[in-house]
């Protein structure tokens, strides 16, 4: 054994706090230490994901307090899955971020990488816990190191973006604090196995209502419907790499605490339903306003929302194969809008209203920035050779076992509009001529950045041209996802544990 | 009716009283520092709530000591009161970012006032 789940919470939390006495020793170290524990932490995160495959789930129980009296930690297919993606994702922006804007100074960029580190361990907090209000307090990491990143810049309406978020996110973490008020004084206990394996003893009516406050406690980090008007906002404004960190990891942690809610602790077949439309209309409220934006990121934030949507929908089938198509979605999503952030905020650089208009003509002038973002738009609407391609088969394919045609026709419907919106970016970018006046100064990106935008082109490739290298994994989250009695035996003392 | 009904009917009245008025404000009130007093308001009400679920009548703290074995049954639960802690500091930090943003925007607008502040679309 490498090392135990709870490192992946410790080390970036013990990080944060010593990078101001790097700084001070040191002024590089407080680029170079994240980049480190990031990749350390995936390291470790991949490595206890294989071990977790080949052997059995680990169940880390914090200061010797057994469950369901103390806090656990569960690393599962499903959890060190999304785990090992998400601290991924952390070393690229990371790596994206290394040199971003040289013009930074030493105190922004400190603080800078302090909030990503809290928010990446706040994300893997809310993803492998397993407890209730142990997934709050994560809840709230992630939202306050959130609302910094997204006032980072002085200079634009950052702070108003920022501060509309933290309006909404203090909402709903008091709403999530009041379901789980509910639900310990229903069942006194605050443990997700021992809740899932009593909840049938909860009154109906309380259970309805908690399960409620839930649904609006942890939409805002998972992005649904009336709950992300922060959204498009808060990407637009946060520097492009943290845009990728809110799509890549946040976004996936809020999904994943819905569903783990959804199907684990209320395991009943109608909330299944709630998801499907709570997803469709997501889904197409993102997408028809995606199409009349101005703004790249503000275009590429609806995007991201109507992917989020699209997992929902997908989860809400609630069968193997619907899991399966969501968590490829998860996945693809997770790698695919980083991808065009980094490289959209390589094409509108040092711009700070970044309109599509301003990347008119910019393929000649930026040809492999310009060819990764075309790679992007088409993975994300699901063209042949791509990643996207795969995971949208997967759901159409889902869908048509259930004999869903009305979602398959909406699904069909939203891709020519997601195809119409990141076409009419193409075509600026490739078949319009580079007019000084209006396009913006073309540079030299950083070297870091581009081995970033790299990587990630050559993931999407790789799904793309080999889906069986991922889909095996997939397989088996998707398992572990619907496997209800399973989790609960295995926290309640039967998995393989470690005793800290 | 006995009085432990009394206290806890009171206790949950109070603390969805307290909730409903800072949600009242919040949703209202157009001044920035308006908007946190009401958040702040909610944050109170809910760990009202929360600490209102732990009563016992005649409680005492749930701490073993030699000679407190037989008040075992009148030991209060010890959870929420570790719980009210947590999210009494989780309150404090979101109240703090919230001010340090409402600095910012004040610099920035020269104003308070939530109507003259929108950039953005709201």
């Amino acid at each position: 054994m490498v090392g135990s789940p709870v490192l992946l919470i410790a080390i970036p939390l013990l990080a944060a706090f010593l990078i101001p006495l790097f700084g001070m020793v040191w002024k590089e170290s407080v680029r170079i230490v994240p980049g480190l524990v990031l990749a350390y932490l995936t390291y470790l995160s991949a490595s206890l994901y294989i071990e977790v495959i080949n052997t059995d789930t680990i169940v880390e129980i914090i200061a010797g307090w057994r469950p369901p009296w103390g806090i656990n930690l569960v690393f599962s297919p499903l959890t060190g899955f999304l785990t090992t993606i998400m601290t991924f994702m952390g070393f690229i922006v990371w790596l994206y971020s290394y040199r971003f804007k040289r013009n930074v100074e030493f105190e922004a960029a400190k603080k800078y990488f302090i909030f990503l580190m809290l928010l990446v361990a706040g994300s893997v907090g809310i993803v492998i816990t397993g407890d209730i209000f142990n997934q709050f307090v994560f809840i709230e990491i992630v939202g306050i190191s959130a609302y910094a990143l997204t006032a980072f810049y002085t200079g634009r309406d950052s702070a108003e973006a920022a501060f509309k978020y933290l309006i909404m996110g203090s909402l709903s973490a008091s709403a999530l604090l009041i379901a789980i008020i509910i639900i310990y004084s229903q069942l006194g206990t605050l443990n997700m196995a021992e809740i899932a394996a009593n909840i049938d003893n909860m009154n109906p009516y309380y259970r309805i209502i908690a399960m409620i406050f839930f649904i609006i406690g942890i939409g805002v980090e998972a992005e649904i419907f009336p709950l992300n008007g922060w959204a498009p906002d808060a990407y637009t404004e946060a520097p492009g790499p943290v845009g990728g960190a809110f799509s890549g990891i946040v976004a996936k942690a809020g999904i994943y605490a819905m569903v783990r809610m959804m199907f684990t602790l209320f395991d009943i077949a109608g909330p299944m339903k709630i998801l499907i439309v709570i997803g469709l209309i997501t889904l197409i409220v993102a997408e028809t306003s995606a199409l009349r934006q101005e703004k790249l990121k503000r275009m590429l934030a609806y995007s991201s929302i109507g992917q989020m949507g699209l997992v929902l929908v997908a989860f809400g089938m609630g069968t193997k194969a619907g899991v399966f198509a969501a968590l490829f979605l998860m996945l693809n999503h997770a790698i695919t809008k980083p991808m065009l952030f980094l490289s959209g905020s390589f094409l509108t650089f040092n711009t700070t209203e970044k309109y599509i208009k301003q990347i008119t003509g910019m393929a000649k002038k930026m040809p492999v920035v310009s060819i990764i973002f075309v790679l992007g738009a088409l993975a994300i609407t699901g063209f042949p050779p791509f990643s996207g391609f795969w995971s949208k088969m997967a759901f159409l394919s889902a869908a048509a076992d259930e004999n869903l045609l009305f979602i398959m026709a909406t699904i069909l419907i939203i891709s020519i509009f997601e195809v119409v919106y990141y076409f009419r970016v193409i075509n600026r970018l490739f078949f319009f001529e580079y007019d000084d006046k209006i396009s913006v100064e073309p540079h030299k990106p950083g070297f870091n950045g581009m081995i970033a935008l790299f990587v990630l082109a050559f993931i999407v490739l790789m799904i793309g041209f080999y889906p069986s290298s991922v889909t095996g994994f997939i397989d088996l989250a998707a398992d572990d996802l619907l496997n209800t009695h399973q989790y609960i035996d295995k926290v309640l003392q039967l998995g393989q544990t470690i005793i800290q | 009716m006995d009085t432990t009904e009394l206290i806890r009917i009171g206790v949950y009245g109070t603390s969805i009283l307290l909730i409903l008025i800072g949600l009242y404000a919040v949703l209202t009130k157009r001044s920035l520092i308006k908007i946190i007093i009401g958040l702040s308001i909610i944050d109170g009400g809910i760990h009202l709530l929360l600490i209102g679920i732990g009563y016992i009548k005649d409680g005492t703290a749930p701490i073993f000591s030699p000679g407190s074995e037989n008040a075992v049954a009148r030991m209060v639960d010890p959870v929420p009161q570790a719980l009210v802690l947590t999210a009494i500091v989780i309150g404090f930090g979101v109240t703090a970012v919230a001010l340090s943003l409402v600095i910012r925007l004040y610099r920035h607008h020269n104003t308070l006032k939530i109507d003259e502040i929108k950039n953005l679309k709201w």
